[in-house]
């Protein structure tokens, strides 16, 4: 049994995937901005991220800095197969719950 | 972006660009802020390049880094409190110092919120210290900036103020003279100045003025250890008989009237008809005593005959800097002997005359000093009683949280940790009391500069001082400290199991208990003291404003002119006086009018010796008798609603030419002829041997004040003007309307025969009743305010104290109320103890009320220090507010209900 998401942590999982192989923070949060228009505090963002890695949903390797950065080190994250498997059951999960209520929600303006 | 390890940016991109990093940093404070929270190594860094380079591509600019610190704050908090779990090594230190930040936050957040559920008591606490802070600040700042604080001249320590006093002790001025003997025999000083106010009419310009001026001998500027700011200070030369007049201006009236021309160097002012060359203008902000406009120097008084009599003590005190490593003491003696062998030598004038030697600063603030020192003392009380009360505040919620603080040590909470937390509480009530406080201060502060007496020394000196303020607080944060630290003691002190089952009489709980009566009954002592001050202040001012001054204050004009130059002969004068006056009295409104050398309560322009024909001379010339004299115009008596007690008043007949009278007041004729009738006695101005005339007494009329409302009436010798014509008078004007409606109309009238004359001091008689109290007047005020805020924090105090003990002792209510006690009788129970405390607490007030009394004893006038009737007046007032404070919570107590209390258990 895989891990129960919370809404905020699929959305990062989701966030890290989409990036391919640059997913580190800064673009993490630009895609969350852009695409779930949400503003999200770094706080939130890292410790979420600390917490998504306790759990072994991800993982990350370091990249070299540039200047723009003062040369410090980027962290680009990676979803372990744990991660993809904790999103499949939250996603199915969810499915199931939609099930027959499509009719019920459907938006009025088409 | 570049490669990743060269951090300069390649030419190409133009030469004006230098290193991003130099060029912009995000904000360093919070830089070192995330450094210091987020983890060390990779994890850290990494968060703090991302967030560097978001800041750089949001171009670095000022929202960017507004930006920078939220997100700043954001990790901060989050990362503050889990970094020890994260620690790649950190040293110890370094984790509890983390630790400290992060339960010093939780701290802070939970005294908020445990303020924010009982808003009374913050409120309570909070205005509690903002009065206490704010008055004692704003009176600190008045005493400092006016007794306190430096004179602003160099080593102001050694400038001493120098006069001779009369064979009764009485101060006068220093006789010229003497002066110079004085001068040419002390070795004392460095050296010795003389100086007198000396206001002149300033004509030549287009409308005649009056202006502040004071002659001073040349070297009086170098003693004070001022420089002029253009132009050349007074030299000996200036000070010779016939010397060329020469003046210094100041700062303010170069620029008000010679428009701040450097030119203004060698033009000519005209001052009481004498050219004076402008030699100089004084540094901005130099003042002696009040403003001045001019200083002039010596040369065209020193050879007057008047200034060389040395029985003539024409209005000049000396000033001298006291050699380094001197006491004034030895200054004192050196100039004592001076002054005795002056008596030996020159016997018909200074036999019996003393000297008198004071520091500059305390001369400056003699008239106000005793008043702002009790004021102080006031204000301490009150800092004192808002300290107390504050204790109480802390202590009754310290004891109301014994339970929860317990249940707390019992599931773990450290000693340490629970008492830091209500130290955190205090503290903060502390600062936010400070806070509020300033702006109680400088409010307060701006009402009593405004409220300052007329003529206030130094008054402009006066700031919101922050050593005062830090003071206050810091008084306050301590008390805060202390008393937020004792149910800290208790709570830590207490196994948590015992007062967990509700160990109802516990020890601490007694302890608690025992000191916030004896607080208690401390705040209503000291409450009770500034009680007794307020209510003697306000005895004294009514016992002035009750004062029969003599004569009929209300309708009254009054104004001060002055006769200068040549051409102001004695016969021109007494003709204008009499032109002015038919004009005058013509004027709608007008009743009367006249003229008077002094104006009463205003104080005696000239005080002589005087004689009785057919008495003895006493042995001792010294014990002669001394009047007040006081040239007046005819209809000044029936103008001013003095009362005749026997013969007659002056009328237009008593001229220059007719026989020499004088009509005394009560006081003279007990004093010189007592038991006899004076009408038909003689009298002479001056020494027996002096050439004078005899004065025939026609009247007497009743006494006048002449020196303030709070003094006795002098003996006083009134003389027809027109036999006696002086330069300076005072107009008096009776009217049947609002007397300053008229000033205008009047002063066209004077205008209307000189325009050169100036009018100054225009004001109602009942103004200068009012200023002659002013100093009572915010005496009072201040006291009284004060009064009522200690009066309100003790009675406050009580009630919480008592309610507290009521809701304590509920279940003990309950169960004697089960067992079938009367309402009355835990009414009754209630009520004692609490007026208990009241009484103990007033019976020490009153003890502390008449060991203090002798400082205020200064300012009293017509009621004693330990006036019994405003001590009874006072207990009786504060047992009653004590009694409703007691009676309201134990009311509440008779409404226990037993079963609820019983079961509450």
């Amino acid at each position: 049994m895989a891990a129960y998401l919370g809404e905020f942590e699929q959305l990062l999982l989701l966030a890290v995937l989409r990036l391919g192989s640059e997913a580190f923070g800064l673009d993490i949060a630009r895609e969350l901005e852009t695409r779930a228009g949400r503003s999200v505090s770094r706080g939130a963002l890292y410790t979420s991220l600390d917490r998504l890695e306790d759990k072994g949903l991800v993982r990350w390797r370091v990249a070299p800095g540039t200047p723009a950065r003062n040369g410090l080190p980027r962290r680009v994250y990676l979803v372990t197969p744990a991660g993809i498997a904790a999103l499949r059951a939250s996603r199915d999960t969810l499915r199931r719950m939609w099930r027959g209520l499509d009719h019920l929600l459907r938006d009025p303006t088409p | 972006m570049s490669g990743p390890t060269d951090r300069t940016p390649n030419g190409a991109s133009g030469s004006t660009e230098r290193t991003p990093n130099d060029e912009r940093r995000p904000p360093r404070a919070a830089a070192w802020l995330l450094h210091r929270a987020l983890p060390h190594g990779v994890r850290g860094d990494s968060i703090l390049g991302d967030l560097i380079e978001e800041w750089r591509a949001r171009g670095g600019t000022r929202t960017a880094s507004v930006w920078f610190w939220r997100h700043a704050l954001s990790l901060t908090a989050r990362y503050g409190s889990r970094r020890e779990r994260r620690v790649e090594p950190a040293s110890a230190g370094n984790r509890s110092i983390h630790m400290f930040l992060d339960n010093l936050r939780h701290d802070i957040r939970f005294a908020l919120r445990s303020y924010a559920k009982a808003p009374s008591f913050a409120i309570a606490i909070l205005a509690t210290l903002a009065l206490g802070i704010g008055a004692s600040t704003a009176i600190f700042s008045m005493v400092n900036g006016i007794i306190l604080r430096p004179l602003p001249f160099p080593e102001p320590d050694r400038l001493i103020f120098a006069n001779e006093l009369n064979p009764n002790g009485i101060g006068m001025s220093v006789s010229w003279p003497n002066f110079l003997d004085w001068r040419a025999r002390v070795h004392a000083f460095d050296g010795l100045a003389a100086g007198r106010t000396n206001p002149f009419t300033l004509t030549g310009r287009e409308q005649a003025r009056r202006v502040d001026g004071r002659g001073v001998t040349s070297n009086f500027f170098d003693i004070l250890g001022v420089r002029p700011s253009l132009g050349r200070s007074f030299t000996e030369a200036d000070d010779r008989i016939g010397a060329e007049p020469v003046a210094l201006v100041s700062d303010s009236f170069w620029r008000r009237e010679l428009s701040g021309d450097p030119a203004a160097i060698g033009q000519r002012l005209i001052l009481d008809a004498r050219a004076f060359t402008v030699v100089g203008i004084l540094p901005i902000g130099f003042r002696y005593v009040r403003d001045t406009d001019v200083y002039v120097a010596m040369g065209p008084f020193a050879g007057d005959a008047m200034l060389l009599d040395r029985g003539n003590h024409a209005g000049y005190f000396a000033l001298g800097r006291l050699k380094r490593g001197l006491t004034i003491e030895a200054a004192a003696r050196e100039l004592e002997a001076i002054e005795n062998d002056l008596g030996l030598q020159y016997p018909q004038t200074n036999s019996g005359i003393a000297v008198h030697l004071e520091r500059l600063s305390s001369r400056i603030v003699n008239t106000v000093r005793q008043t702002l020192l009790v004021l102080f003392g006031a204000v301490g009380f009150l800092l004192l009683i808002a300290c107390v009360n504050v204790a109480n505040l802390l202590i009754a919620r310290g004891a109301a949280r014994q339970h929860e603080l317990a249940v707390r040590a019992a599931l773990g909470g450290g000693r340490l940790r629970i008492a830091s937390q209500l130290l955190v509480e205090s503290s903060l009530a502390s600062a936010a009391g400070g806070l509020v406080g300033v702006g109680v201060a400088a409010a307060l502060l701006r009402t009593l500069v405004a409220m300052a007496p007329e003529g206030t020394p130094r008054l402009d000196e006066v700031r919101l001082d922050p050593t005062a303020l830090l003071f206050a607080f810091a008084a306050a944060a301590a008390c805060g400290i202390i008393f937020g630290a004792f149910p800290a003691m208790q709570a830590s002190g207490v196994s948590g199991q015992h007062v967990v089952v509700r160990g109802r009489s516990g020890g601490a709980l007694a302890r608690s208990h025992r000191l916030r009566r004896g607080l208690m009954v401390a705040e209503v002592a000291l409450a009770l003291v500034l009680l007794t001050g307020a209510g003697l202040m306000i005895r004294t001012v009514l016992q002035l404003t009750h004062v029969d001054t003599g004569f009929r204050a209300d309708h009254l004009l009054t104004m001060q002119v002055s006769f200068r130059g040549e051409r102001w002969t004695d016969a021109k004068r007494v003709a204008f006086l009499d032109e002015v006056f038919a004009r005058v009295r013509a004027l709608p409104g007008v009743a009367n009018a006249a003229a008077v050398l002094s104006l009463p309560i205003d104080g005696s322009q000239w005080n002589s010796v005087l004689v009785a024909e057919g008495q003895p001379v006493p042995e001792r010339r010294e014990l002669l008798p001394s009047a007040a004299m006081t040239p007046v115009t005819a209809g000044y008596f029936e103008t001013i609603g003095m009362r005749l007690v026997r013969g007659r008043l002056f009328t237009a007949a008593d001229g220059a030419q007719s026989s020499r009278v004088v009509v005394i007041n009560e006081m003279l004729a007990r004093r010189i002829w007592p038991g006899e009738d004076p009408l038909g006695k003689r009298l002479k101005q001056g020494w027996p041997e002096t050439p004078g005339t005899w004065r025939e007494v026609v009247g007497i009329v009743a006494d006048v004040k002449v020196d303030g409302l709070s003094e006795l009436t002098p003996l006083q010798a009134y003389i027809p003007f027109p036999q006696s014509p002086t330069s300076d008078l005072a107009f008096v004007v009776r009217t049947d309307v609002d007397p300053a409606s008229l000033q205008p109309a009047v002063e066209a009238a004077v205008h209307a025969l000189d325009r050169d004359l100036p009018v100054f001091s225009v004001r109602t008689m009942d103004r200068v009743l009012e200023a002659s109290i002013a100093r009572e007047r915010m005496a009072v005020l201040v006291l009284m305010v004060f009064a009522i805020v200690a009066l309100t924090l003790a009675s406050v105090g009580l009630y919480g104290v008592v309610a507290h003990g009521v809701t304590e002792r509920t279940h003990e209510i309950g169960v004697r109320i089960a067992l079938g006690a009367e309402r009355r009788h835990v009414l009754g129970l209630v009520v004692r103890q609490g007026l208990s405390m009241a009484v103990l607490g007033t019976a020490i007030g009153v003890a502390g009320a008449i060991a203090l009394s002798r400082w205020i004893e200064g300012l009293l006038f017509g009621v004693t220090a330990t006036d019994p009737a405003t001590i009874v007046a006072v207990v009786a007032m504060l047992l009653t507010v004590a009694l409703v404070a007691c009676y309201v919570p134990a009311w509440r107590a008779t409404r226990v209900n037993p079963t609820q209390a019983l079961r509450a258990e």
